[in-house]
């Protein structure tokens, strides 16, 4: 049986947790590392372990337990809702941009979202140059096309770290490709996550990266299209890929 | 598993009967596709056309509306009715071996030939809300070639445009429209002809270059294509995927 190990998958309605469920559909056994302890009831069959994804230290700790990894995919990430302390606060209002958010701001937010997946690439990586693999990162649209001023529920250290991400995954894909393991990442654009709903809430028609009517599709995307798409990059699919990020945004920008 | 949505649909691949759109058809059918297979040169199962020709496309139109395009047709050397499958040349194709008799059918073959099957089709999709269209672009219009000639690159580079165009103006009727830009992909063609290997050691040298110290082979970029039309590809659009072993990230 092949391991699977994927962080931020523990809230439902997330792109993680739909990707736990795939991955495990697909006959892997799936660890999942995340701090919603609430959630791992969802996840049943599931490994879960309670885990601060930005602490190298927790993230060394987490990976000695696993013997072996087949696939890592790298989901947590976001703007609020990423630390032990505001794991259930909700979406900050207002516009979190890189000359008015606090250095504290800027170190969370690179942590949850770029720090995160070095850490867990690093300590995966041994297992999986053993018998090569597949790991996936998650970006956004926000890496391509930044957060305008005005707009509520993401961030401009979000954007960025996205970008560092996708930087990440190419570099990544150069020292692991010998080793028979891909390294791919996702830019989602809007997407029908259990976040959007809290954002939407307050924001109306407008989604974290803009007006929902400006994107050419017409829709946003749903959770299970981008978990789809995440796990065809995980399968022999797509075994001549790497270091390429994908974009699925509804064609709301073509890179 | 199998892939989602993709059983019981209709597709129409086009640069069918060797290579990789051969491939991308064995892999659609497998999935449960009912597959329209059309090339300039005969083979098994072929619905011989020259899609350079509006009422050549036309003509395939009357066999239905298919619920997926993949317009492989191309390459750097032109196919004519006389000459289905022209050798590939030996060495680098340079600007100046390139006369506009090959210039123009180079555009044709690459750029034309998509052009013209999604104006025939498109409004059709329009009219059911719903479609992919899978373009094949290539690594030459990605970072630009020393081998494959302007024509051949300035068509690709074309058919990445014409994807993100497309992909604005039928967005709103729920089709997708994306690109594949394959890097070196060992086509039997292609292995035959020897094109591009000017030593052995080169070549070796070549490959070790590729992050996946491999060449690509059909296969590869068939599972791309399965994946851009199943409910994987359902939100991807206007994107322009590149699938060489890690030679070129892309943008």
């Amino acid at each position: 049986m092949k391991t699977a190990v994927v962080t931020g998958a523990a809230k439902p309605e997330s792109i993680g947790h739909e990707v736990a469920v795939r991955l495990q559909k697909e006959g892997m056994q799936v660890v999942v590392l995340d701090l919603y302890e609430e959630g791992f009831s969802s996840l049943p069959g599931c490994r879960c372990i309670k885990c601060d994804v930005s602490d190298a230290t927790a993230v060394e700790r987490a990976f000695a337990s696993l013997k072996e990894i087949h696939v890592l995919v790298n989901c947590v990430g976001g703007s609020w809702e990423i630390t032990q302390k505001d794991l259930r606060a909700g979406p900050r209002r207002g516009f979190l941009g890189l000359t008015n958010c606090s250095l504290e701001d800027w170190s969370t937010i690179r942590g949850a979202n770029l720090d995160s997946v070095f850490y867990c690439c690093r300590a995966a990586a041994p297992l999986l140059k053993k018998q090569g693999g597949a790991i996936v990162n998650v970006s956004s649209v926000a890496a391509r096309k930044g957060i305008p001023p005005g707009a509520e529920g993401s961030s401009g250290p979000y954007a960025v770290a996205k970008a560092g991400v996708m930087g990440l995954t190419r570099q990544l894909a150069l020292e692991l490709g010998s080793f028979g393991v891909r390294v791919n990442c996702v830019a989602p654009g809007v997407i029908a996550s259990g976040r959007l709903k809290k954002v939407l809430r307050f924001s109306g028609d407008k989604g974290p990266e803009g007006p929902l009517k400006q994107i050419p599709m017409g829709r946003v995307g749903t959770v299970a299209e981008t978990a789809a798409l995440i796990v065809a990059l995980c399968t022999d699919d797509t075994s001549y890929m790497t270091g390429v990020t994908v974009d699925i945004n509804g064609a709301s920008y073509a890179a | 598993m199998p892939l989602e949505g993709l059983r019981g649909r209709k597709a129409l691949v086009s640069g069918a009967t060797s290579g990789i759109g051969e491939s991308i058809c064995k892999r659609l059918a497998a999935e449960g596709v009912d597959v329209l297979a059309t090339d300039i040169h005969p083979g098994a199962g072929i619905v011989v056309a020259d899609l350079t020709r509006a009422d050549e496309v036309e003509k395939l139109a009357a066999r239905g509306t298919p619920d997926f395009i993949v317009n492989v047709a191309g390459g750097p050397v032109a196919p004519t009715r006389s000459e289905t499958l022209p050798a590939l040349p030996q060495g680098n194709l340079l600007l100046e071996d390139i006369d506009e008799r090959q210039w123009s059918a180079v555009i044709a073959a690459n750029l034309t030939t998509a052009y013209l099957v999604c104006r025939e089709f498109a409004p059709r999709m329009k009219a059911r809300k719903s479609g992919r269209i899978v373009n094949f672009a290539s690594i030459a219009a990605r970072r630009g070639s020393d081998r494959v000639g302007v024509h051949y690159a300035a068509a690709k580079g074309g058919i990445i445009a014409l994807t993100k165009t497309l992909a604005l103006e039928l967005g709103p009727f729920g089709i997708t429209v994306n690109a594949i830009a394959p890097g070196f992909i060992a086509t039997p063609r292609i292995e035959q002809s020897g094109w591009g290997r000017t030593s052995p050691e080169a070549h070796r040298a070549f490959l070790e270059a590729i992050p996946l110290k491999r060449a690509g082979r059909p296969d590869d970029i068939a599972g791309v294509v399965a994946m851009l039309c199943s409910e994987a590809g359902g939100y991807v659009s206007g994107a322009t995927i590149d699938v060489n072993g890690g030679l070129y990230f892309g943008p």
